[in-house]
């Protein structure tokens, strides 16, 4: 992959000569010096030929791409994220699954998450793998209750069954979508159950009545308590002697002086 | 706390050396305010007074130094070695809790040195600590788990399992309360801190030395203290542990809601653990205002008492003269025919455990239905002012007050056992502070040397006339405190008795104007708030009311018996244990105990503090308020709250400061009351209390009475006292 | 454009509806729907109930949303609605999904006092 990389910074410096200092700058800071290795036993070691070359890769996208993408960034090590504006879902994901030096073209996942905080709640993650040149890359976007998302089950024929998923458990509604109903839950259940505002144990519990002969439907009444761990750490209390890493690590995709 | 001892000892009770105290809380406000130097925490700059301590300065910058033995209410040991920090140019590192910081020093908390300092001390610790965290009771709140998580090796070179194998040490019995396995104790010395510093008895202490040290009591003997289950909550590790709660719970699954406690009139702050509707424990929280971060063991042990003998259904008494379960249909139609019948001709008797929405509720409804029977089981004197001033029946200085006192004078009381946090504060004032405390009323063990002025109440007089020595005392006496038992106001003579002890309390001069000399000191947590709203303290209106209805709220004390009532008359009895009262009772209506509603009580210095649902009530009992507003809709006078909100609307309307939680409202009028104030003939019986010993601590309320952890209690004070004879 | 005209008017994206008009053409369309439909429910789910009794429950279910305003909001119960309508006409629920419309097996909750009270419900 990296060979294929240099290639595309060479293409890509050819055209003028202003460029290409500017292209050399980029290439110049994202080879990075050595960085500090991993002693600790149990976080696992990031591979950093690996992750150097994901990072060229996010940049490439983000310069070939800026209008969607928003933010490029390293997740777990060497983990490459492209977090894009809901328009784009089609054109970025078209673009990595043709591009002749990607060619991701399987949709291995699709993932909602809920972040009920956040003006645009939802986030919907498209997890993409390319089997030519063995790599992985997450595509995220974000969403609210009501704005529909663009199904991409044109670009990838996988995504059916994961956008049907997806709006049963989280209520949103792609758009273009060639058969959207529900997938997981029963049928007349109301709700969308992996919202973080839909409890845990449900509105409705469902029994089979005997004098009627079927099975009934009633809000829920627990016979017994809900059990519910607190599951803070408690060694969370000597914050200032936590060495944790950052959950990511923010690609820098300053776009280029054109 | 011997150097304080000892060196109270050596120079004389009156001009002990305050600066020997190591305790930085005691100086600050001793000292007189000496020049700020700076120090750097991790390169960050604070200012702190001379003789702060690294670990205190640490604080301030908000940086947990990790530690075992240090605890912010003990003197400093340092003998753990887990606080160890590197200070720039000093060779060695130091220990935190113990050193004093110098100007300039900068502290590095998290460098090589101090992490792998931590590492050594843990690895060292860990070495003589057992590996059993799956079958310890204190797996999961355990500090040396925790730490050890946070700053221990993650290896272990341990490798001697075959041959000498780990440290073992037996374990000693100390009681019914407190489970020991000492082979897991690191020899923090909190608990013998506390014994001696806090609970006052020095019966902990260590034998031996290196590897052969051991926390014991040196002789086969109980650790038998009011205060004894809070060095379960000092032990920073699984050596001392609850007994009652072994093995039932993981402090993960546990729900835990804060709540009060009721039974004493001290209104101690607790969390109360509970899982799947049950209470599993109960813990101090802190409260500096109250207790601190203590509890009585009554308070903490008694909560199995909630589960035993509980009413959990309404009974009427049937033909036969049994009482026989019925549904609340039934209970409260019954119920609600005799109290129509009965017309004006019904009383009410609220008993210790009586919320103030309880309150309030039955004398609305009994005031709609023309009656003012209204009646506390325990009498206070209502001659004078009565209870129409507050200032004569509350703890009027505070329970934080006491610690400032220089003098006290104990008028027919035993504070170790009736209010054993108050005690712990005089205690505490009268180690660091030299407190002097006198007793008017029986020789009791107080933990700490009194002056014994008698049993004579006319020692009072003498006082007040000047002709008793101890009146030249209280006199000059800066900060003068006299604190009235409630069993003594409780004699034919208490009026007499306030009264002479308003005198008094008026003849002080003490050198602030808020300064409050007089406290009265109650025992059961409804009191205060039932002379709030308006009941009469004792019986004798029901006694001779000639009533047909009788209310008991959860009145157990015997006040009332059957023969003090016409033949004729119906018992209702409402409340949540099946005891004295429940057995006169024609109908029973069960209701919520304090770990089962929201409900407010008011402790004996006049704080509204509320208690919050913790588990639901068992069976089909239901809060207590709510029956009465049930029952008040079945008479036929609905009262005109259906909420929780609307009835704290109502108690607010009659008394303000009721709901008003968690703060004191002060009282007044000292001198009014002292003036209406009728002096009378003292009898010349002695004083006496009803709680003398430990064995009579622990059973005195419905709760502790049905509880079998108390049972075991009173019996192990029975044997140790017996061993001792 | 100024700020505040800017957070008034937010230009959102439309699910299917670009006014009320449209949205309330939608909704009756959805209802002709299933009102063509309840004849065929009755007598396929073999359900305990008449046309006019489950009319009534059509009309009750479309009214408990006709507080809504917001078009997307009502395109979404549309889209919803429609599911459910196919679910129905294809048979894919059962007898018991068509009558938990109903509400058959639950008892009114108590409301005064007095019969909380009795019935132990706070």
């Amino acid at each position: 992959m990296a060979s294929i990389l240099r290639q595309f910074a060479k293409t890509l410096i050819a055209p003028t000569a202003r460029n290409a200092v500017a292209l050399n700058a980029v290439r110049f800071k994202s080879t990075e010096p050595a960085e500090v290795k991993e002693t600790r036993p149990t976080v696992r070691k990031a591979d950093i030929a690996a992750r150097a070359q994901l990072k060229d890769f996010g940049k490439y996208c983000a310069d070939c791409l800026p209008k969607y993408i928003q933010k490029v960034q390293i997740t777990a090590g060497d983990e490459l994220e492209l977090l894009i504006a809901p328009e784009g879902i089609l054109p970025v994901l078209q673009f990595l699954k043709d591009h002749h030096n990607a060619q991701f073209s399987n949709l291995v996942d699709i993932a909602g998450v809920d972040v009920p905080c956040r003006t645009n709640r939802f986030e919907i993650v498209y997890n993409i793998l390319s089997l030519r040149f063995n790599s992985r890359i997450r595509v995220k976007t974000y969403t609210d209750e009501l704005t529909p998302i663009d199904s991409c089950n044109d670009v990838y024929k996988a995504a059916n069954w994961y956008e049907r998923e997806i709006w049963d458990m989280y209520g949103v509604f792609f758009a273009n979508h060639p058969d959207l109903r529900r997938i997981l839950t029963d049928y007349g259940f109301e709700g969308h159950p992996f919202r973080k505002d839909f409890p845990l144990s449900g509105y409705v519990e469902v029994r089979y009545d005997d004098e009627r002969k079927r099975v009934v439907c009633e809000p829920l009444e627990l016979a017994q308590e809900f059990r519910k761990f607190e599951l803070e750490a408690p060694w969370e209390q000597f914050p200032n002697f936590r060495g944790a890493n950052p959950a990511s690590e923010e690609v820098d995709i300053k776009k280029t002086q054109k | 706390m011997l150097r304080f001892t000892v060196s109270k000892v050596l120079n004389g009770a009156k001009n002990g050396p305050k600066t020997l105290t190591v305790l930085t809380r005691w100086q600050s406000d001793q000292a007189k305010k000496p020049e700020k130097i700076e120090v750097f925490i991790d390169d960050k700059s604070v200012m702190v007074e001379p003789g702060t301590t690294v670990l205190q300065a640490a604080a301030l910058v908000g940086v947990e130094i990790p530690r075992f033995c240090y605890h912010e209410r003990l003197a400093v040991a340092g003998n753990c070695r887990m606080c160890l920090v590197e200070v720039e140019k000093s060779p060695k590192p130091v220990a935190a809790c113990a050193m004093p910081v110098m100007k300039g020093w900068r502290v590095k908390t998290d460098s090589e040195m101090t992490r792998k300092a931590r590492e050594g001390v843990m690895e060292f610790l860990l070495v003589n600590h057992p590996l059993d965290c799956p079958i310890c009771d204190q797996g999961g709140e355990c500090d040396l788990q925790d730490q050890s998580m946070a700053f221990g090796s993650d290896r272990s070179r341990f490798v001697d399992n075959d041959f000498s194998g780990k440290r073992a040490v037996e374990d000693k019995d100390i009681g019914p309360l407190i489970k020991t396995t000492m082979t897991r104790c690191i020899h923090c010395t909190r608990c013998i801190r506390f014994a001696s510093e806090v609970a006052g008895v020095d019966d902990l202490g260590t034998t031996g030395r290196g590897s052969d040290m051991q926390v014991g009591t040196y002789i086969e003997k109980l650790f038998l203290s009011e205060l004894s289950g809070n060095i379960i909550d000092l032990c920073p590790v699984g050596a001392l542990t609850s007994k009652p709660y072994s093995f039932t719970a993981r402090p993960w699954e546990i729900r835990k809601v804060d709540s009060i406690d009721v039974l004493d009139a001290v209104g101690s702050n607790i969390v109360v653990s509970t899982r799947t509707g049950e209470v599993l424990r109960i813990m101090p929280r802190i409260n500096e205002e109250i207790n601190e971060e203590w509890l009585s063991d009554k308070s903490r042990f008694a909560y199995d008492g909630l589960k035993r003998q509980r009413l959990v259904t309404p009974m009427l008494r049937d033909s036969s003269g049994e009482l026989k379960p019925v549904d609340w249909e039934a209970a409260l139609l019954t119920v609600g025919k005799q109290i129509k019948n009965a017309g004006d001709k019904i009383g009410a008797v609220a008993g210790g455990f009586a919320d103030a929405e309880l309150l309030i509720s039955v004398k609305d409804l009994l005031n709609r239905l023309g009656s003012e029977n209204l009646c506390t089981e325990h009498v206070f004197p209502m001659d004078g002012s009565g209870t129409d001033l507050r200032s004569s029946y509350l703890l009027n200085n505070k329970i934080a007050g006491a610690e400032e006192a220089d003098l006290v004078l104990l008028v027919g009381t035993n504070p170790r056992l009736e209010a054993p946090l108050l005690n712990s504060r005089l205690r505490k004032a009268y180690i660091h502070k030299e407190l002097e405390v006198a007793m008017i009323g029986p020789e009791v063990d107080l933990r700490y040397e009194y002056e014994h002025l008698g049993a004579d109440p006319n020692v009072l007089k003498n006082i007040a006339s000047g002709s008793h020595a101890f009146a030249k005392k209280l006199k000059s006496a800066k900060r003068p405190l006299i604190i009235v038992g409630s069993d003594t106001l409780e004699r034919p003579d208490g009026a007499a008795i306030l009264a002479s002890v308003q005198a008094l309390a008026s003849s002080a001069s003490p050198q602030e104007k808020s300064w409050k000399v007089l406290n009265v000191l109650h025992k059961v947590a409804s009191q205060v708030a039932a002379l709030d709203i308006g009941y009469t303290p004792g019986v004798e209106k029901i006694r001779n009311g000639n009533l047909k209805v009788v209310f008991l709220l959860g009145a157990d004390e015997g006040a009332i018996t059957k023969e003090d009532l016409p033949k004729d008359c119906f018992v209702i009895y409402q409340g949540h244990h099946g005891d004295r009262g429940a057995l006169l009772a024609d109908a029973v209506l069960p209701g919520a105990a304090y770990t089962e509603k929201q409900a407010t009580y008011v402790n004996t210095e006049g704080r509204a503090q509320q208690t919050l649902v913790a588990v639901t009530p068992p069976g089909r009992a239901r809060e207590d308020w709510k029956i009465v507003r049930a029952l008040s809709e079945v008479v036929g006078e609905k009262l005109p709250y259906d909420n929780l909100d609307e009835i704290r609307d109502r108690l607010e309307q009659v008394a303000p400061h009721l709901t008003r939680y968690g703060r004191a409202e002060n009282a007044n009028y000292f001198k009014q009351a002292a003036a209406l104030a009728k002096s009378a003939n003292l009898d010349s019986t002695p004083l006496d209390v009803k709680i003398k010993e430990l064995k009579d601590f622990y059973m005195t309320d419905s709760i502790s009475r049905a509880s079998p952890t108390m049972a075991k209690c009173v019996q192990a004070a029975l044997k140790q006292k017996e061993a001792k004879c | 454009m100024s700020q505040a005209a800017k957070t008034a008017a937010r230009q959102v994206k439309p699910i299917l509806s670009l006014n009320k008009e449209e949205a309330r053409k939608r909704v009756l369309n959805l209802y002709k729907a299933w009102h063509r439909q309840l004849p065929y429910i009755v007598k396929q789910y073999d359900i305990p109930k008449n046309i006019p009794q489950c009319r009534e429950k059509l009309r009750e279910e479309f009214t408990k949303y006709n507080n809504i305003q917001d078009v997307r909001v009502v395109d979404m119960l549309i889209i919803k609605g429609q599911m459910e309508l196919k679910e129905v006409v294809e048979v894919w629920k059962q007898k018991g999904h068509i009558m938990t419309y109903f509400k058959e097996s639950q008892e009114p909750k108590p409301k005064d006092f007095i019969s909380k009270f009795l019935a132990g419900v706070n």
